[in-house]
């Protein structure tokens, strides 16, 4: 037994020290680690925009690249400070949950550069990487009112926190302005972070509003949205998707995708990095710079008529141009 | 209609549960803390989606899912029984692997990192699970309280060394029991995985390995308690998703429904529960 033991801390200590061969190798390279939210790189939707953007920085631009799925909350400030302690060339934390903790490791290594997605940090050395939510839900909340037959629809958020709440905000807004009469009906999945990987509640919540008459469900859920499009499936009904383009998970079942373009904010932030012009401060993502917007492509063009896009396009230039404004929930 | 909307969810939403503390009541009426339900069930679920999109038929995902539990409990059995390590930490060891594991797997297999590919409806299996749920429990019942086979497994948790001096294998029974409740939490997995959704998603079950901890000591370690423990929690779940949103009641109010309704019936109404005496002891033999 001991025997055993004692194998597998030495070859650990092996593993360890071909890592440290590994980090040498990469004198000259820009390096990069990124830490992502709880929801995990594969989560189809706002984790996997982020992941897409470094992929990119690194296939265009040959930096090293690490990236560390946390298992748990706690374990997420301890892998930011592992790169700070190696210092890495940009330290990106993705997700409002890490704003605290990017901050504080921030703070600590003054000299290093890191970025936020989602969240805004006061710091000098942090790129806080926003977008403006409200505004690309405004669209597809006209597109779900347009498309909705019993007047209707629903939204389903995964953990109830101000941030999911700016896009039920603007969705509802959305919806109003084209079809004043419609009903709205809010869930959300928990106010935990097991709330982003619960697709079986989030199916249970999308099942009970359309049991309630809504024909048409825009999550903002991560993991437990793809509940809502099984329960689309099953019923025949329509889901919208949220942060990249989900329209391929269940053709002819997903209306639209309310896209947020994490992908280039990091992308171009990497760049930014590379190039030795990293900026701190508020990057600001909206319809104005196509930071958001809503997705069409070969599964979903038949979905949204001609008439609908042009109005959605009259909506988008008068959003830009500021004659409609949609409420930002974080901003009150 | 409403009542009938509710119903289903009710059901939908024990199903896993059933299975899970089913599961934990062989193990533990048989002497053997089993926290690693979440993790059996994770091993189920991760199972049944990646058999199922590679081999494109739900049964041989399910029977799986079983046997990914079964090699689970091995694991807890080896170490709770013959190694006779800590019941508890061995549960949570296995509970954090399998967070990882299938993350590692599913990029070995399907190029992902943590989830399965999306199944097609028809290689979903929902209704024939919901049965063997609600089937188990009569049988379980059945088979623990009515056969010797029951009642050397009970007396293995509550004293080990009349059943031993009885000419009872301990070892075996435990192993029996700490098997029995991988099956059934892997089948539990398989529920959420490929009959209620279409694919593995990380942590998909989301704490319900525990919940079903919870029914069991709810249900006072009987298989037909613990079924109305589980439907209890599906219901109040049922409740509290049709009360969101309806409401002016804040939704952190109604998201607490399932958790404050467990506490007090577990204060005011079970009274007091009576676990296996033997418990999380490991069982060494001729020790006085």
């Amino acid at each position: 037994m001991r025997c055993w033991l004692l194998l597998l801390c030495m070859l650990t200590l092996l593993a360890i020290c071909c890592k440290l061969d590994v980090e040498q190798a990469a004198q000259g390279r820009v390096r990069v680690g990124i830490v992502y939210d709880i929801g995990g790189k594969d989560d189809k939707s706002f984790n996997t925009a982020a992941w897409q953007g470094v992929e990119r920085a690194k296939k265009e631009l040959g930096i090293l690249l690490r990236d560390v799925e946390p298992g748990d909350p706690t374990s997420i400030e301890p892998c930011l400070r592992a790169f700070a302690e190696r210092n890495y060339d940009l330290i990106i934390g993705v997700g409002f949950a890490q704003s605290p903790l990017v901050e504080s490791v921030a703070r600590d290594y003054p000299d290093l550069r890191f970025a936020i997605i989602d969240s805004h940090i006061p710091l000098p050395n942090v790129a806080s990487l926003v977008f403006k939510e409200h505004e690309g839900s405004f669209l597809v909340g006209m597109i779900a009112a347009r498309t909705s037959k019993t007047g209707k629809i629903g939204f389903v958020g995964g953990m109830d926190i101000p941030l999911i709440h700016k896009f039920l905000v603007g969705y509802e807004e959305g919806a109003r302005f084209v079809r004043p009469d419609i009903q709205v009906i809010p869930n959300f999945v928990g106010i935990t972070d097991a709330a982003w990987n619960n697709p079986s509640k989030g199916k249970e919540l999308a099942k009970s509003q359309i049991d309630k008459g809504c024909d048409v469900i825009f999550q903002a859920a991560g993991n437990s949205g793809l509940g809502v499009f099984d329960a689309a499936e099953e019923s025949g009904k329509l889901a919208i998707g949220v942060d990249s383009n989900q329209n391929w998970i269940k053709p002819g079942f997903i209306l639209t995708s309310m896209i947020k373009r994490v992908d280039v904010a990091v992308y171009n932030t990497v760049k930014e990095v590379v190039q030795g012009r990293f900026k701190g401060g508020v990057h600001l993502y909206g319809l104005e710079n196509d930071g958001v917007g809503f997705a069409l492509d070969q599964y979903n063009k038949h979905l949204i008529s001609d008439e609908l896009l042009a109005e959605l396009e009259q909506a988008k230039q008068k959003i830009v141009s500021g004659e409609i404004k949609v409420t930002d929930y974080m901003a009150k | 209609m409403e009542l009938i909307s509710i119903l289903g969810s009710t059901i939908r939403t024990a199903v896993p549960l059933v299975f899970a503390s089913l599961g934990g009541i062989y193990s533990e009426r048989s002497g053997v803390v089993n926290i690693a339900l979440e993790g059996m069930m994770l091993a189920g679920a991760f199972t049944a989606a990646a058999v199922t999109a590679k081999l494109h038929n739900p049964w041989l995902g399910v029977l799986a899912a079983a046997l990914a539990g079964i090699l689970v409990a091995l694991v807890h059995a080896v170490a709770c029984i013959n190694l006779k390590a800590n019941q508890v930490v061995i549960g949570t060891a296995i509970n954090i692997m399998f967070v990882a594991v299938p993350g590692l797997l599913s990029g070995a297999l399907f190029d992902s990192t943590g989830s399965t590919p999306q199944l097609a409806r028809e290689e979903t299996l929902a209704t024939p699970l919901v049965y063997a749920a609600f089937l188990a429990v009569p049988l379980s019942w059945y088979l623990l309280f009515k056969t010797p086979f029951g009642l050397r497994l009970r007396a293995s948790g509550e004293k080990p060394e009349a059943a031993d001096t009885a000419g009872v294998s301990v070892t075996a029974m435990r192993y029996y029991g700490v098997l029995a409740s991988g099956l059934l939490a892997g089948l539990g997995g398989a529920y959420l995985s490929i009959g209620q959704n279409s694919l593995f998603t990380r942590n998909m079950t989301a704490g319900r390995g525990f919940i079903a901890l919870a029914a069991v000591i709810l249900g006072n370690w009987h298989p037909l308690k613990t079924l109305a423990a589980c439907l209890l929690f599906g219901f109040a779940e049922a409740v509290s998703i049709r009360m969101q949103g309806v409401s002016s009641i804040p939704n952190q109010f109604i998201q607490i429904i399932p958790y404050v309704l467990t506490m007090v019936v577990l204060s005011g109404f079970v009274g007091r529960v009576s676990p296996p005496k033997a418990l999380g002891q490991p069982y060494i033999k001729e020790r006085r």
